[in-house]
């Protein structure tokens, strides 16, 4: 800095100094910027642009008829396809309900074990996929736990899995839909929430228990596969995308803070109002931001699919578990051609995700004579 | 609607934040809940309105008990310190949302809406964002929003503390006149003794999670109930001696102190408000204190005088009028006789 500064100084006698050059104290030589720049643009050119071209040049060596129909002749490539279109949005709309959950139990509430949620949220970013898809094997594979009792009868939890779901939707609904003015309340509503919730569950829960039982709407005796099957992709999609949508709402969450809703909450709102007028909105950019990772997450998920999928072509290939497939039967434009959808959908990400930014920091609405 | 709060206490942990407090905001009136922070002036107010849970005691409006009623049930409007307006709606929008989530029809709320944007002055701006606004015109709207659907109680949580001190007296005034004229029994918290005389006909001192003293602003300010009243409602002298026989002895100083004639002697700390020590350049019989003057403050409606005991080196803070300044014509040095035109005693018990 010394010599430069000194240069700027022994300005020619004539010359205005008001005229002379300005710079910054932090603004490097004009080498040093140029060779950085060209640094950057160097690299990024030779390891991100020069190979997703490629994998255009490779899905179009053979013209755009070839092209499609390598997308289109193939049924094992048309299933994988639609299977990735199966699962990936299961696993969103898993990600979702359970995401805004623990956001919301994270930035709102305090309670034991906070700290240690918030680690375990992001405990698949730190598992390699290979190993939460042997997990998954290890629990519901033909050697794992509920392996045997899977393989001789498994439709056997049916019943309970579907009346779980049914009573606990009951609960939902009728905390939701209990008018709030005790005026209001009269017939069915004036029962103990307590007495409603417990008696009541536990006898929806029997009589769908043993109602699906007595009509046998599910097979006797017959195989639940899960590991090797489409069940089992989902199960290791969503652990592997887990984190996305959580992560992102914390902050936001916790930037917006819980003000507005308790405004909300004094203005008459139930919580449903205050989580749909208030929460969802103030949000929303910040869910997009989280599903768009999510979902480009899930599209590509290769190791922890790999374990459990089995590869079975037509049945349990996915889109990168097809690339793979075609790529070793050296079926390079056939390869090329599904990687170049999966390519499309990166790029679109990418789009998608720098519009969201500029909506994403809104952190208060205060002014700025805050003390 | 009035309120009557009884024996309500709120405990964060360990932290008592309100400790059996029972109180009555009178139908009709302004109750200004005044206090240091952590005082749990606004934990108090957050009970009322039901977005805090006592832990014990009962809530009341008029004759219900509302202790378990939702902030729905309790019809009460709350404003809050950082207005927290909804960002995503319209002015319009914010203001009808206590109509909306009731189920008003469209029509009405909206007329509902422009006759509260009429008296906050804000007619134009219906169809701004509160990003769009000042922090003295957002207040007004958070005013009008929680306005809207006629509370029966409206409750204020610091509400000026984030503006500029000339808004936020423009805002009072305004506070007031509006009470005036809609007359809805209002609760607001405080920690600015001037705001709460200035707008509250009822005033509360709360410290420590208790009430130390309600009554009048005049009072309040005129009959302090203990040290720490006096202390927080403005400044004031404090001198230690001793308390013998209802009289209070400092060195150079005796002050009348009946209120403890019945008990025996003691130490006693004696509060003198600066505008009533009197200050004379000859001693004139009476007993006094000999002080040294240290800085003279002529501007403002009266003169600020800060001394210097002789003997115990205590600073003594002094007010004069306009025209007993231009008699004295004091100055850095000179030195003085102080004694008190008024005083209380307390026997010392507090600290803060």
């Amino acid at each position: 800095m010394q010599p430069d500064a000194a240069a700027s100084v022994s300005i020619p006698p004539g010359t205005a100094a008001g005229f002379a050059p300005v710079r910054r104290a932090t603004e490097d030589p004009r080498w040093v910027r140029l060779a950085l720049t060209a640094f950057a643009l160097g690299a990024v050119g030779l390891i991100v642009v020069v190979p997703i071209a490629n994998v255009f040049a490779g899905a179009f060596t053979e013209g755009i008829g070839a092209y499609l129909k390598n997308l289109t002749a193939d049924a094992d490539t048309l299933h994988s396809i639609l299977l990735t279109l199966t699962v990936v949005p299961i696993a969103l709309v898993a990600n979702t309900i359970f995401g805004i959950a623990a956001a919301w139990a994270v930035s709102r509430f305090t309670f034991p074990g906070r700290t240690l949620l918030v680690a375990l949220i992001d405990l698949p970013f730190s598992v390699s996929p290979v190993v939460a898809g042997l997990m998954f094997v290890l629990i519901f594979g033909l050697q794992g736990y509920f392996g045997p009792f899977l393989r001789s009868d498994g439709y056997a939890i049916m019943p309970y899995v579907i009346a779980v779901l049914v009573v606990t939707a009951a609960a939902i609904a009728y905390l939701l839909f209990r008018p709030r003015d005790k005026a209001a309340l009269r017939g069915f509503w004036k029962l103990p929430p307590l007495l409603v919730l417990g008696a009541g569950g536990a006898a929806l829960f029997t009589a769908l228990v043993f109602g699906q039982q007595a009509l046998e709407v599910w097979p006797k005796n017959t195989s639940l596969k899960i590991i090797f099957a489409t069940p089992g992709l989902i199960l290791a999609t969503s652990f592997v995308t887990f984190p996305f949508v959580a992560r992102e709402l914390i902050p936001v969450l916790d930037a917006v803070g819980p003000e507005e809703e308790l405004a909300a909450l004094s203005l008459g709102a139930n919580g449903w109002q205050m989580f749909w007028h208030v929460t969802v909105p103030n949000v929303k950019w910040g869910l997009a931001y989280g599903l768009i990772l999510c979902n480009a997450r899930a599209m590509g998920e290769f190791g922890a699919v790999y374990v459990v999928s089995g590869h079975i072509a037509g049945q349990t290939d996915t889109m990168p578990l097809r690339i793979e497939k075609l790529f070793q039967e050296y079926n390079l434009p056939g390869s090329f051609a599904v990687a170049s959808l999966l390519t499309m959908v990166a790029i679109l990400t990418l789009i998608v995700k720098s519009k969201l930014e500029q909506h994403l920091p809104a952190p208060t609405n205060r002014v700025e004579s805050d003390p | 609607m009035s309120i009557v709060i009884k024996n309500v206490s709120k405990r964060f942990g360990t932290f008592a934040a309100v400790d059996d407090v029972s109180l009555k905001v009178p139908d009709g009136s302004l109750l200004a809940l005044l206090g240091p922070s952590g005082s749990g002036k606004t934990t108090l107010l957050r009970i009322i309105a039901g977005l805090e849970v006592a832990d014990q005691g009962t809530v009341m409006h008029h004759e219900e008990d509302i202790t378990g009623y939702s902030p729905r049930e309790r019809k009460v409007g709350f404003v809050f310190q950082h207005y927290a307006l909804f960002r995503h709606m319209t002015i319009a929008d914010n203001i009808g949302y206590g109509l909306r989530v009731r189920g008003v029809p469209k029509p009405e709320r909206m007329e509902r809406v422009n006759e509260l944007l009429k008296l906050i002055r804000l007619d134009t701006f219906g169809s701004r964002y509160p990003s769009q606004l000042s922090g003295g015109q957002r207040q007004r709207v958070a005013l009008a929003r929680a306005l809207a659907a006629r509370p029966a109680v409206l409750l204020l949580d610091e509400p000026f503390g984030a503006l500029d001190a000339k808004v936020r007296q423009e805002l009072r005034q305004w506070l007031r006149r509006l009470h005036e004229e809609i007359h809805v029994t209002s609760v607001f918290v405080t920690h600015d003794q001037e705001e709460a005389f200035e707008v509250a006909d009822h005033v509360v001192v709360m410290n420590r999670g208790r009430i130390e003293q309600m009554g009048t602003p005049a009072e309040v300010f005129e009959h302090p109930a203990n040290a720490f009243v006096m202390d927080f409602l403005g400044n004031v002298n404090v001198f230690r001696g001793k308390v013998e026989r209802g009289k209070a002895v400092i060195t150079g100083l005796e002050v009348a102190a009946p209120e403890h004639s019945d008990s025996g002697a003691g130490e006693a700390e004696v509060y003198v408000r600066p505008h009533d020590l009197v200050i004379e350049q000859k001693r004139n019989g009476a007993a006094a204190i000999e002080a040294r003057v240290v800085h003279v403050n002529p501007t403002g409606s009266r003169a600020k005088v800060e001394l210097r005991a002789l003997d115990s080196e205590q600073v003594i803070i002094a007010e004069l009028t306009e025209e007993r300044y231009q008699e004295l014509r004091l100055s850095p040095g000179d030195h003085v006789f102080v004694s008190a035109r008024r005083a209380r005693v307390f026997a010392p018990q507090y600290s803060i």
